[in-house]
């Protein structure tokens, strides 16, 4: 939800952006498969259709005050222009922190099982680490080749170091956020991470270093770096085993990538091109649900 | 209302009307999580067994017990409360006096006991606390004295700041389990904790006494036992049920609670004839550990794992609030008085797997047991429960988990506080968990 704002026309520089599209050149019958994912996480929700468990159209949108309507904006989105209709839907799973207020689901699913499901979609059977950087939580999740979860580790209530903490930063630095990873690398040396990547105290820090001198970057860079250190140490503490991916909106956010590289000594999956033609990580957990769909439909089917 | 004038050490002075309108909201608060709590437990179990009504109204912690117990006391009875297991309760029972245990469960007065002790420290101190300073919980109120066996530091710093209200016994335990200076010591202050209830109540406890309270808890273990064994085959009693019946001994009237525990296993051994299980036997077994989960409030995780999506069953447990009050009996060679109460010491110090201990290999009495109940009772994975603060469970865990990898039985380390304010995020964390289990069989 937005902060209450003083100035009317302040730019909102915490606003990523929300889109939707269809996979060209697949087309689809009614015998085929036709399952949806529906994520509703905490900061943004996430719809993915697949066609015979392969990806088809998606819709990312930011999740409002209502759990069953953000998970509607955001299949309708994922709906548009691709002719299907609810009714053309074998099965659809919800998942997501608002996983038992999707209306239109059959079941519901956990967005730990869903993103370890979607990340092995996403990048293959090689992927044995997935970090999930959501809006309020982060996960650190060990799977196997099938993309089941073998265990897993979830930071607790407090939202430090995640998405939603970013937007707060990057509303206090006035950086648009999908320039922030990009910005807090612009620094020569990396500074010493922040003591505390409290959101409630982020302000306070910020100013505090501001007065010491700091650049913007340089501050950016020391509060990223802090957010790195967090999400590689619950990295560290389910056991990394390679290959690592990461998933959630704070994938697309290089200054965290790039930093939890440095930091656990080993490369990430490459992120796939989802600006043009490529899967995007944020949607890997409604990707992961579309497939449980799918395979909880045929399951239904057999007996 | 006799000590009112005596100046408070630790307690801040409350004045008669907060202590009052405080109470009085937490206690109707806490009265509908009580009914809530056995609505959905009677929801999961629409066949329950006819004799879990008598343990819900023991649970009732503003109900019939409460009034049986001020009747006794009213006729001369003595009232002991202790805070850890370790409290012998065999010589309150000799000594004619009633033995209850005053941990508190209630969220809400953990934030109270903010204003005595810092957020820091463990919520189960800081809520015994806050009971006190609203003289919320009936049996801590109705305590004449208090035995407090000094295991954590939040023990042992509690029973200072209650020192406020009653007169304390505290009882030093040894920390080394394992060694023969140990026991000796602990056995002098079983002997001596002995001399201090019979000068408190003025009852002398005679070999007599003693061994007819002696053999009521034995009596008591195994009605116990049994309950806990019937839950190693396929699920007949929901974990919820069974862990609320472990959880009323501690206050109920030792003789009729043994009674109808009995009844209760007769019920289930016919269920188990007739195949009538609570939940498809496919459901995922799981073992809680750690903290201890006093009633009401901390019905949290019980309650998520049983209703989650999948849903577990919590089969076994081994938490001081559960499997460890009435496990070990004690065992008794010569009904002399001497072997008596050095039988009573072996029990209370050897048997338990607190990790206030360490020995000679940490606590590997801890981790050996629970392998033990893992695999007796066919348990699928474990969920390790610790609250903020709780930092003995906290820094056994390391440990523990790479006992339970090794025997390939997954592990969870859920971490949590008193406070409603995290269900959600606890729901994912232990759905996650069960659907975990729930693919190695399916998914």
């Amino acid at each position: 939800m937005k902060e209450p704002s003083t100035i009317k026309d302040e730019v909102e520089f915490w606003r990523w952006r929300e889109y939707h599209r269809v996979v060209q050149g697949k087309k689809w019958t009614s015998k085929d498969i036709i399952t949806a994912g529906v994520d509703v996480g905490s900061v943004s929700s996430k719809a993915a259709i697949m066609i015979n468990g392969e990806a088809y159209s998606w819709g990312i949108t930011r999740t409002g005050s209502n759990s069953p309507e953000s998970a509607k904006k955001a299949l309708d989105w994922a709906l548009e222009g691709t002719g299907l209709k609810l009714s053309d839907f074998k099965y659809i799973v919800g998942t997501g922190y608002g996983r038992v207020n999707v209306p239109m689901a059959n079941k519901a699913v956990t967005e730990i099982a869903c993103h370890a499901k979607g990340a092995n979609y996403i990048w293959g059977p090689s992927v044995r680490t997935v970090l999930d950087v959501g809006g309020q939580d982060i996960k650190a999740i060990r799977s196997d080749e099938t993309g089941r979860v073998v265990s897993f580790l979830m930071n607790d209530k407090c939202a430090a170091g995640t998405g939603r903490g970013m937007e707060v930063f990057a509303d206090l630095l006035k950086i648009p956020i999908e320039e922030i990873g990009e910005i807090s690398l612009k620094v020569d040396q990396e500074p010493p991470p922040v003591s505390c990547t409290c959101v409630a105290f982020a302000k306070t820090e910020a100013m505090g270093l501001f007065r010491k001198g700091w650049s913007k970057e340089k501050v950016l860079a020391a509060y990223t770096r802090a957010m790195a250190v967090r999400m590689a140490n619950l990295i560290d503490r389910v056991g990394l085993e390679k290959e690592l991916v990461i998933t959630g909106g704070q994938s697309k956010n290089i200054g965290i990538a790039s930093r939890i590289e440095v930091i656990l000594g080993v490369k990430c999956l490459p992120m796939p091109n989802w600006r043009e033609n490529g899967l995007d990580p944020m949607i890997a957990g409604a990707l992961g649900a579309a497939l449980f769909a799918k395979a909880l439909y045929e399951k239904a089917q057999k007996s | 209302m006799k000590s009112e004038k005596v100046e408070k050490k630790y307690m801040p002075e409350i004045s008669r009307k907060e202590i009052d309108e405080l109470r009085n909201s937490v206690k109707t608060a806490s009265q509908k999580i009580m009914a809530e709590n056995i609505e959905r437990m009677k929801k999961a179990d629409p066949n329950r067994p006819e004799v879990m009504k008598y343990f819900d109204e023991i649970a009732n912690l503003f109900g019939q017990r409460q009034k049986e117990i001020l009747a006794e006391k009213e006729k001369g009875k003595k009232v002991i409360g202790y805070m850890c297991l370790f409290a012998p309760t065999e010589l309150i029972l000799a000594a004619d006096a009633i033995p209850v245990r005053v941990n508190s469960g209630w969220y809400d007065t953990s934030k109270l006991g903010d204003r005595v002790v810092p957020v820091e420290v463990c919520p189960v101190i800081r809520s015994t606390i806050g009971a006190k300073m609203i003289e919320l919980s009936p049996f801590l109120e109705l305590s004449d004295a208090l035995i407090s066996v000094l295991t954590c530091d939040g023990m042992t710093k509690l029973s200072e700041i209650l020192s406020d209200y009653k007169t304390i016994w505290g009882m030093d335990i040894p920390r080394v389990k394992d060694s023969s200076q140990s026991l000796r010591f602990w056995n002098d202050e079983i002997k001596h904790m002995k001399a201090q209830i019979e000068e408190f109540t003025g009852n002398k406890i005679t070999r007599k006494s003693l061994k007819a309270a002696i053999e009521q808890t034995q009596m008591a273990t195994k009605a116990f036992r049994r309950l806990q064994d019937l839950r190693k085959g396929p699920p007949v009693i929901m974990g919820r049920d069974a862990m609320l019946v472990n959880q009323t001994y501690l206050w109920d009237d030792k003789k009729r609670w043994t009674e109808k525990t009995e009844a209760l296993c007769d019920e289930l051994e016919k269920r188990v004839q007739r195949k009538e299980w609570v939940c498809s036997p496919d459901t995922p077994r799981v073992l809680v550990t750690g903290t201890p989960m006093f009633w009401p409030d901390n019905w949290k995780l019980p309650t998520l794992v049983e209703e989650a999506n999948p849903k577990g069953i919590i089969v076994a447990d081994e938490l001081c609030s559960g499997e460890r009050i009435l496990n070990d009996p004690v065992g008794v060679d010569e009904w002399s008085m001497d072997d008596m109460l050095s039988a009573i010491g072996d029990r209370y110090l050897m048997a338990s797997t607190c990790p206030c201990f360490t020995s000679k290999d940490g606590n590997e009495d801890r981790i050996n047991w629970l392998i033990n109940k893992v695999k007796e009772w066919n348990v699928q994975g474990v969920i390790y429960y610790v609250v903020r603060g709780c930092m003995l469970y906290g820094m056994e865990y390391t440990r523990i988990k790479k006992a339970l990898d090794k025997i390939n039985i997954p592990v969870y380390y859920l971490d949590t506080d008193y406070t409603r304010e995290d269900v959600g995020q606890m729901k994912t964390r232990v759905e996650a968990f069960l659907e975990m289990l729930t693919a190695r069989v399916d998914f």
